[in-house]
């Protein structure tokens, strides 16, 4: 499904993205993990091109997304679900027109947008905000509200940038609770940057673990913190361990 | 950067440029034009519209009233159909406008208009106003009535009217006003008025020495065909004539009121006309003496002192005079110098008749009491002859019967001529011989004469007694106390800037001036001939022009008040610029800044120097105020087309470097926009403009936006 190789990007001399490989595939769920500033959601803006990459390559379902450009581009993203750690909601915007409007300004019916937005709301719990604000919710909600948007696209792939590191600790198990519900019922792929070591453990199929710009180690969750062969690995072993 | 524009917003930026220039230059110009409309009504009210009045009566404020009467009663007699108008009054002269029916608008009544409206209770002065006209300033009277009538030869001209020093050129029409301006000023071109002036004091022939100059003139080679003419007028007038006589005699007052410096240099010393001399007396005075030397004849200097005090004395008193060098050093002995001190002998002689006034009264009286008792001696005096006389008949007799005896003497006869007959026998031989020749002589004696002498010398004393010598007094006193209480230092600095001004430094002198037709010359290079050939040093040469074509007064106000329209639609434009550079513009840069974050560096190295947004701001900087300052006719001193263009480029780029702080934008929902797949007009239209600043392009935008 979506294969990096290569992936080099800096800021100035500083190098945030070393020559990253990934693979993933279809339907499969990677959670990214690794200190702060090693370059993993770097790497996930990479993928759709928030931030464009210094060389390397990206391909997503048989498209070079490094090629795409105009409308292309557009078109590529939306079939791209992107959660952000700060929700990045439209704060003049209800709830409801939150989730549709991308619909209908790619074209799709209002009618039928709004329908699809109001079943995506549904799934993160939140239909009887569809006419809120999102300064009227909590960060939790608004969180969920982020994750409805990128749902209501049905995405190909969804792209996570740490969505828990903003939200109190209260908050941040009914936002796990949704997005480990989607990973288990909707088959979508993806890729998941998160510090949440027990969430890794129980959803993913697959744990990359980076440092400095570099995937270091990979693997399937239980290989990977039992018999960790890289340094960051064996720091979270030890976190879960705690 | 370019993609940006290319998938639509370029369509929304288009119809924001061609909406916010015209929005602007119709604002800049529609504000320009109202305040020029308010002033124009204004003035319009005020003075009338074009051509409405012909004479502005300039009016004392307290006669207003009266000369409003007076007016309308000349208007309605004289000029039937008349306009009056009395608008504003300025420092006590009210300013009434007067229409003239177009019949009367004539060379005669306009210039009798002194002898028309002369009546008029307060009228201090007049302006003609006639239109369509021009107006030529500062005609030299001597080519007066030759430009008038060149100037009525004139096509579209329809008479020339004199208005003091000035020539009003009535012309047929407001159309022909161009034609006959231009003609005026080809004219005036012709002549050139050649001014000779001589500092003041300079006694000149002005008609033998104009005369010499243009025998002078015609002398030279070139050029050939000029017309030469002396043309000198009047001096500068009674007022100023009479002042500059004032002065000189001011200072020639001050000059003979001041104490006399007389200095005789030593030997081998030469002195000099402005030299300065410190002096040293045997008294030790409070500040040191300095004269200034104002001629040297001879072997003799006559100064002036310029500080200090001399000693108070009614002779000269001696000095010893030395060089004054530069900072108030003393240099060497130069001679000796006596100062008579005129002033100190005038106040001397003032306080002398004042006591010799008051002594003449005491002596008037003294002396009619010696002459009421020298009257009373004489009256006495005669009484004492006549009883002599009889004194001596007695005498005679007693003597005759002495000498006789011949008569039989009673016994008191008998015994007092036994007494007396030795006694007095001697003495009355004696008294008889000596007393009748001293008789004779006091009987000599004019009594009468000596009465009348005494009767005139007391006439004479009762004259002197009948002047009023008490009031000659208070007057000799008046003009003592009013004789200028100035010092030597003082009156020699006066006299110094009398000098100054009669030097011609501040006022000029004699003046000659000359009329020179045709090809115009060099005042410069003629100054050094003239003062080679009239042996003048002094003397300088000026060039003016026989009259300057000025605008009337009413053209000129609405002239500026066009400019005023200029200046302020070219500000308003700059200010509107700013604000929607401001509004609108800066959040497009800003979003266009965003956007750029995420961006690889440019591959090019030139795009890397020199920023294209930088660039971008300055051009649609430099297009919005180039635009609006041009559509709405905007004109401000000193900023040329180009001088605009660099000012909106400079704002279009501060408007880039600061767009994030005018119109920030939300990176957040930027970029989730990205992510969701919107174009960029798309992302410009729902995400960025709705929460913008309001102005124009948050204005536009609704009309497109869907959320």
């Amino acid at each position: 499904m979506l294969q990096i190789r290569d992936l080099h990007k800096s800021y100035g001399k500083a190098a945030a993205l070393a020559g990253v490989d990934l693979d993933v595939a279809k339907g499969e769920t990677v959670v990214i993990m690794g200190p702060s500033g090693c370059g993993k959601s770097t790497l996930i803006r990479c993928v759709n091109r928030l931030t464009e990459p210094d060389s390397g390559s990206i391909i997503l379902g048989g498209q070079d997304v490094l090629a795409l450009t105009g409308p292309e581009l557009q078109q590529f993203r939306r079939k791209v679900g992107f959660v952000f750690q700060h929700f990045n909601l439209i704060a003049r915007l209800t709830v409801l027109d939150n989730v549709m409007f991308h619909l209908v300004l790619a074209g799709m019916d209002r009618d039928q947008a709004r329908e699809r937005a109001l079943a995506a709301l549904d799934k993160v719990g939140l239909k009887a905000a569809a006419e809120r604000k999102p300064g009227q919710l909590s960060g939790g909600q608004q969180q969920r509200v982020g994750i409805a948007r990128a749902l209501a696209a049905h995405p190909e792939i969804m792209l996570w940038d740490e969505p828990t590191a903003s939200l109190d600790p209260i908050l941040v198990g009914e936002v796990l609770e949704v997005m480990e519900e989607l990973v288990k019922h909707s088959g979508t792929t993806m890729v998941i940057v998160t510090h949440e070591v027990s969430f890794a453990l129980r959803a993913a199929h697959r744990i990359v673990f980076m440092d400095r710009g570099k995937v270091v180690e990979e693997g399937e969750p239980e290989r990977v913190f039992a018999q960790p062969r890289s340094e960051i690995a064996a720091l979270y072993k030890k976190l879960l361990m705690n | 950067m370019l993609d940006f524009f290319r998938d639509g917003f370029y369509k929304d930026l288009v119809i924001l440029l061609v909406i916010t220039i015209l929005l602007g230059a119709g604002f800049s110009q529609g504000i320009a034009w109202a305040i020029d409309a308010y002033f124009g009504d204004t003035l319009d009210q005020m003075i009338g519209e074009y051509g409405e009045y012909d004479l502005i009566l300039h009016i004392r404020d307290e006669a207003k009233e009266a000369a409003l009467r007076e007016l309308q009663r000349i208007g309605e007699q004289s000029f039937p159909g008349y306009k009056l108008n009395q608008t504003l009054t300025i420092a006590g002269q009210a300013n009434v406008f007067f229409g003239l029916p177009p019949e009367y608008r004539t060379r005669e009544v306009l210039e009798s208009i002194t002898s028309l409206f002369g009546a008029v209770p307060g009228l201090s002065g007049y302006t003609l106003i006639v239109q369509p006209s021009v107006l030529i300033r500062g005609v030299h009277p001597g080519v007066r009535e030759e430009l008038r009538e060149q100037f009525e030869a004139l096509p579209g001209v329809r008479f020339a009217v004199k208005d003091g020093s000035n020539l009003l050129v009535l012309a047929d029409g407001e159309d022909a006003l161009p034609g006959v301006s231009a003609q005026i000023e080809q004219i005036l071109g012709q002549y050139q008025i050649l001014e000779l002036r001589f500092p003041m004091g300079f006694a000149v022939d002005t008609q033998e020495v104009g005369e010499q100059a243009l025998e002078i003139l015609r002398a030279q080679e070139r050029p050939r065909g000029n017309r030469y003419a002396n043309i000198t007028s009047a001096q500068y007038g009674e007022d100023l004539d009479a002042f500059l006589t004032t002065l000189v005699e001011m200072r020639d007052f001050l000059g003979s009121y001041a104490s006399k410096v007389r200095i005789a240099p030593g030997p081998g010393v030469n002195l000099a006309v402005g030299e300065r001399i410190v002096l040293e007396g045997e008294t030790e005075l409070a500040e040191e003496l300095i004269v200034e030397v104002t001629g040297v004849f001879g072997d003799l200097g006559e100064g002036m002192i310029i500080q200090g005090s001399p000693v108070q004395s009614m002779d000269r008193v001696a000095y010893k005079g030395f060089r004054l060098l530069g900072e108030g050093e003393r240099g060497e002995f130069i001679g000796d110098v006596e100062i008579e001190n005129e002033r100190y002998r005038l106040a001397y002689a003032v306080d002398e008749s004042l006591r010799l006034l008051a002594e003449l009264e005491e002596l008037a009286v003294q002396a009619s009491a010696a002459v009421d008792n020298a009257e009373a001696v004489l009256v006495t005096f005669q009484e004492a002859l006549m009883q002599l006389e009889v004194l001596q008949v007695q005498m005679r007799q007693l003597n005759e019967g002495i000498t006789q005896g011949d008569a039989k003497p009673s016994g008191e006869q008998f015994l007092i001529t036994l007494l007396l007959n030795g006694l007095f026998q001697t003495l009355a031989q004696s008294v008889l011989n000596n007393g009748e020749q001293s008789l004779d002589s006091l009987q000599n004696l004019d009594i009468e004469e000596m009465r009348r002498s005494l009767d005139g010398i007391s006439t004479q004393i009762a004259n002197v007694q009948e002047i009023d010598v008490a009031a000659i007094m208070e007057q000799i006193g008046f003009v003592r106390d009013t004789l200028p209480d100035l010092s030597d230092a003082e009156i020699g600095q006066s006299i110094r800037l009398i000098n100054t001004y009669l030097g011609g430094q501040v006022i000029p002198g004699e003046r000659v001036q000359l009329l020179i037709q045709g090809e115009r010359l060099n005042e410069k290079e003629l100054e050094k001939i003239f003062q080679a050939e009239l042996e003048t040093p002094y003397l300088h040469t000026y060039s003016t022009s026989a009259g300057m074509v000025s605008p009337d007064a009413r053209g000129e106000i609405f002239r500026i008040l066009k400019e005023v329209r200029s200046i302020v639609a070219g500000l308003l434009a700059i200010i509107f610029t700013m604000i929607v550079l401001a509004l609108d513009h800066a959040t497009i840069f800003s979003t266009l800044k965003q956007l750029r974050a995420g961006r690889k560096a440019a591959a090019k190295r030139w795009l890397r120097l020199v920023d294209p947004l930088l660039l971008l701001g300055g051009l649609v900087g430099c297009a919005v105020l180039s635009s609006i300052y041009y559509l709405a006719g905007g004109q401000i001193p000193l900023f040329s087309p180009a001088v605009i263009a660099v000012l909106g480029f400079g704002l279009g780029v501060v408007l880039v470097v600061f767009a994030e702080r005018f119109s920030p934008v939300d990176s957040m929902e930027l970029m989730a926009a990205q992510s969701l797949g919107l174009s960029h007009v798309q992302i410009m239209r729902e995400v960025v403009i709705p929460p913008s600043r309001p102005g124009l392009l948050n204005l536009l935008n609704r009309f497109k936006q869907q959320f």
